[in-house]
């Protein structure tokens, strides 16, 4: 578990909150010099994104997500939070038409996505598949009821739900301009002070030897939230094709000729962090589906 | 002269739903970039196919085909 | 026909989805605030004939889509029309005098002209509304109603469509149904069918009687029953096609009041004027194929009608449309459509340009008007449209119309050879369209 306690830090006009949630660095910044708003924002947000991660860490034996996954086979009433985290990504599963599945986790039983040429065999994937599937999941207001062996995991959508909710609740508790960072998931409250944007910097994933290095490259953010999806260092090289993380939870293979990273900006994180996530899930089309969808878009290959 | 008729329909549609379920046809969900075009519609533009019809209904013997052929009007 | 239009943009899904989830609507305003609210079409057209009719057709349509995609439509029609119309008679070398339909005065047609019958003025007021909602999640239902009511007839109709998505809504089964009630009032009453139409001074005393000797009754009725089936696949990416096929059957009053049959001698000169008389049934069946395709940039949308009846009419349509884009040089997404439409029938088995004296005793159909003879009509148009004020489409339409009726294998005798007894028609059409 993180250690739960945050670090605030003044740089010119701004205070920076720093803490570690969800295996990620976090970051909060706030235009202002108050100290004692910061401070109150910082227990604000840091609460808030630990609740989160307490109640939908899949690791977590003490979770909401690890009770359902623990009584897969049976009925386990939820609470409305719960419900709606569900209903929404039982419509992600609908909207990407059951490529995007919280029910795919298990699949990483068989993929160890460590850079080797370390491939399963097809029947390992086959029966490991059997346990995935939304469709096989019985959701209503106030129960779930998973098939036996199967697992759910909130991996695809619990951190940029933090991003939102706790953009929702810095609203709430200031006027100043406010930008919330959950390990590359990033929303603002707004523009910064004289309706100038905030400069984000993404990260190029890019880590392999021969590749052209470039710089870290300069978004500027008004309004919404931006979120990326994929990660280079996760990989397994076969034949010289390379599996990228990302699962097709229909075939319980990787989907290949998908970005190796997609960024994509958004009115919420939660919109952002799907679009980026169904992107790669169209693998080569990845591009076309982004801009069919009319959002501002970052690839990387 | 019916029958024949007929017989053709049928063939004509089992024809097209031999085609759907053979060859591969269709698109996935996030493929519709063109299809969701409005000027994609079948029925792009509503209004002018609901004038057309009207003139084409006063001045020719056929009607409908595309949607109801309709009565509505004593131009006919 | 409510054709499938599935929600297919997953971001504005995701809106809407995020939304529910945040339990926040303020972040999503510009979005749902335009599925909240109305949407308006209003359109104006411009018909005219070259010497015939005229008519003016304004339509507003207002669309307002609710939060569980079900879908109201209202729609307004007013037109009106005026000129004159071929009556059905047949050109002669002398002045031809024919009685109004009203029964009250005369009209005069010259040697060697069509007779027209400069009678035409009507306006119609014409209220549509229909309801659209899914049922399920591949399922779609829309009812509609219809009321149009002019001077002297009155037409109500309802329709229901069901609509079945499968295949990921690449495939649409629909099938419809609707049925229409017509009621027709003319002035003047409905003639008898076969009867001479009376020619006089209208003004003497016993013309009131002996034209009443002419008229059948003061009204009639129609009614119109279609069902319709149809298939719609998506090819592929770039291409959609539909296939329908559809039933119609009209029944009761199917005869045009005001048309007439000239009787005419072995010479051609006519003798006689007779009101028409068509069956009191009609059975139509069609089938439309239509394909959509997406070029580059171009779309194209071509169709064809095939129609046959038991009146022995068959009719051939092609129509065809592409939308060539021009990007945002004459205002933002602005294109050009250029139209082509061809169209071509066959006789009903009961139509004659004339009818010799001699053949008259023992018909029981007959109709003279050129609408059901053999004919061949094309049109051509361009459109252009662009939005404005950021999201208002505007747009322009021009076209021309042309019907070149043919004499079907009836051949002209005596006189009526050296007469123009198919005229060509000629119209053009305009329209401007405002969406809002």
């Amino acid at each position: 578990m993180t250690t739960k306690k945050f670090t605030i830090s003044q740089c010119k006009d701004s205070h920076s909150i720093s803490f570690n949630a969800m295996a990620s660095p976090c970051e909060v910044i706030v235009q202002s010099t108050d100290a004692k708003l910061v401070g109150a924002l910082a227990q604000v947000i840091c609460t808030e994104v630990w609740r989160i991660e307490g109640k939908y860490n899949r690791y977590d034996p003490k979770s909401v997500c690890s009770m359902i996954n623990t009584n897969a086979g049976q009925t386990v009433a939820i609470d409305e939070e719960t419900y709606l985290l569900l209903d929404f990504a039982e419509q992600c599963y609908q909207l990407s038409d059951g490529l995007f599945d919280i029910s795919s986790g298990c699949l990483r039983k068989v993929w160890s996505f460590d850079a080797s040429d370390n491939i399963p065999n097809q029947a390992d994937v086959k029966k490991q598949l059997k346990s995935v599937g939304w469709r096989k999941i019985n959701l209503n207001r106030q129960s779930i009821t998973l098939q036996k062996n199967m697992e759910i995991d909130f991996g695809g959508i619990g951190k940029e739900y933090a991003v939102d909710r706790t953009i929702r609740l810095a609203k709430q508790t200031t006027q100043k301009p406010v930008l919330v960072n959950l390990g590359g998931d990033i929303a603002v409250t707004g523009s910064r002070h004289n309706n100038t944007p905030w400069q984000v910097a993404i990260e190029r994933p890019d880590v392999d030897i021969g590749d052209e290095k470039s710089a870290d490259m300069i978004v500027s953010l008004y309004s919404g939230a931006l979120a990326t999806s994929g990660d280079s260092r996760r990989y397994l090289l076969n034949g010289g094709q390379r599996y990228g993380h990302v699962l097709n939870a229909k075939t319980g293979w990787p989907i290949t000729h998908a970005p190796r990273s997609v960024t994509v900006v958004a009115p919420q994180c939660i919109q952002a962090g799907i679009l980026a996530t169904m992107a790669l899930l169209q693998g080569h089309q990845a591009e076309q589906f982004l801009s069919a969808q009319d959002v501002k878009f970052w690839a990387r290959r | 002269m019916n029958l024949t008729k007929k017989s053709n329909i049928v063939f004509f549609i089992f024809c097209l739903l031999s085609v759907s379920g053979c060859v591969h046809l269709g698109v996935e969900p996030w493929q519709r970039d063109l299809l969701a075009k409005k000027e994609m519609a079948l029925n792009a533009s509503p209004i002018d196919a609901a004038l057309d019809d009207h003139i084409y209904f006063s001045k020719e013997a056929s009607s409908g085909g595309k949607s109801f052929g309709g009565g509505g009007c004593g131009c006919n | 026909m409510k054709s499938s239009t599935p929600n297919k943009n997953i971001k504005a899904a995701l809106t809407v989805a995020s939304a529910a989830l945040l339990g926040t609507s303020n972040t999503t305003q510009a979005q749902t605030a335009e599925e909240d609210s109305w949407q308006f079409d209003s359109a104006f057209l411009f018909y005219s004939e070259a010497d015939r009719v005229s008519a003016g057709e304004a339509i507003i349509n207002a669309q307002k889509m609710f939060d569980d995609e079900e879908i109201l439509n209202l729609k307004l029609t007013v037109d009106t029309l005026t000129g004159s119309s071929a009556n059905g008679a047949v050109a002669q070398p002398n002045v031809q005098t024919f009685t109004r339909p009203s029964g009250n005065g005369q009209y005069i047609t010259n040697e060697a002209d069509t007779p027209l019958d400069d009678t035409f003025k009507d306006t119609r007021v014409q209220l549509n509304t229909q309801w659209t909602k899914p049922l399920a999640s591949n399922y779609t239902l829309s009812v509609g109603g219809h009321l149009s009511k002019e001077y002297d007839y009155l037409s109500l109709g309802v329709n229901s469509n069901l609509a079945i998505d499968f295949d990921r809504k690449n495939s649409t089964f629909s099938t419809g149904f609707s049925y229409f009630y017509d009621t027709f009032a003319p002035e003047g009453g409905i003639p008898k069918p076969l009867v001479s139409m009376l020619i006089g001074d209208s003004d003497t005393p016993s013309w009131d009687v002996n034209f009443a000797q002419t008229r059948l009754t003061n009204d009639e009725i129609k009614t119109t029953t279609d069902i319709l089936f149809g298939f719609t696949q998506v090819i592929h990416r770039r291409m959609i096609m539909q296939l329908n096929y559809s039933y119609s059957m009209v029944e009761g009053y199917l005869s045009d009041p005001f048309k007439i049959v000239s009787v005419v001698n072995s010479s051609g000169l006519t003798q006689d004027n007779i009101y028409e008389s068509r069956p009191d049934s009609r059975v139509k069946q069609s089938l439309y194929a239509q394909s959509m395709y997406h070029f580059e940039s171009n779309v194209l949308d071509i169709s064809y009608r095939y129609m046959w009846d038991d009146w022995d009419i068959i009719s051939h349509t092609i129509d065809s449309r592409l939308r060539i884009p021009l990007g945002d040089i004459w205002g933002k997404d602005s294109f050009l459509q250029p139209h082509f439409r061809f169209y071509q029938q066959s006789a009903a088995e009961f139509y004659r340009p004339f009818i010799q004296e001699d053949n008259v005793n023992g018909i029981e159909y007959l109709s003279a008007d050129y609408r059901i003879g053999e004919m061949m009509a094309y049109t051509v148009g361009l459109k252009f449209g662009a939005v404005i004020n950021g999201k208002n489409e505007l747009s322009f339409r021009l076209e021309y119309y042309r019907q070149t009726p043919t004499d079907g294998g009836y051949e002209s005798i005596g006189v009526l050879s050296d007469l123009e007894l198919y005229p060509t028609i000629e119209a053009i059409i305009g329209q401007v369209t405002y969406s809002f």
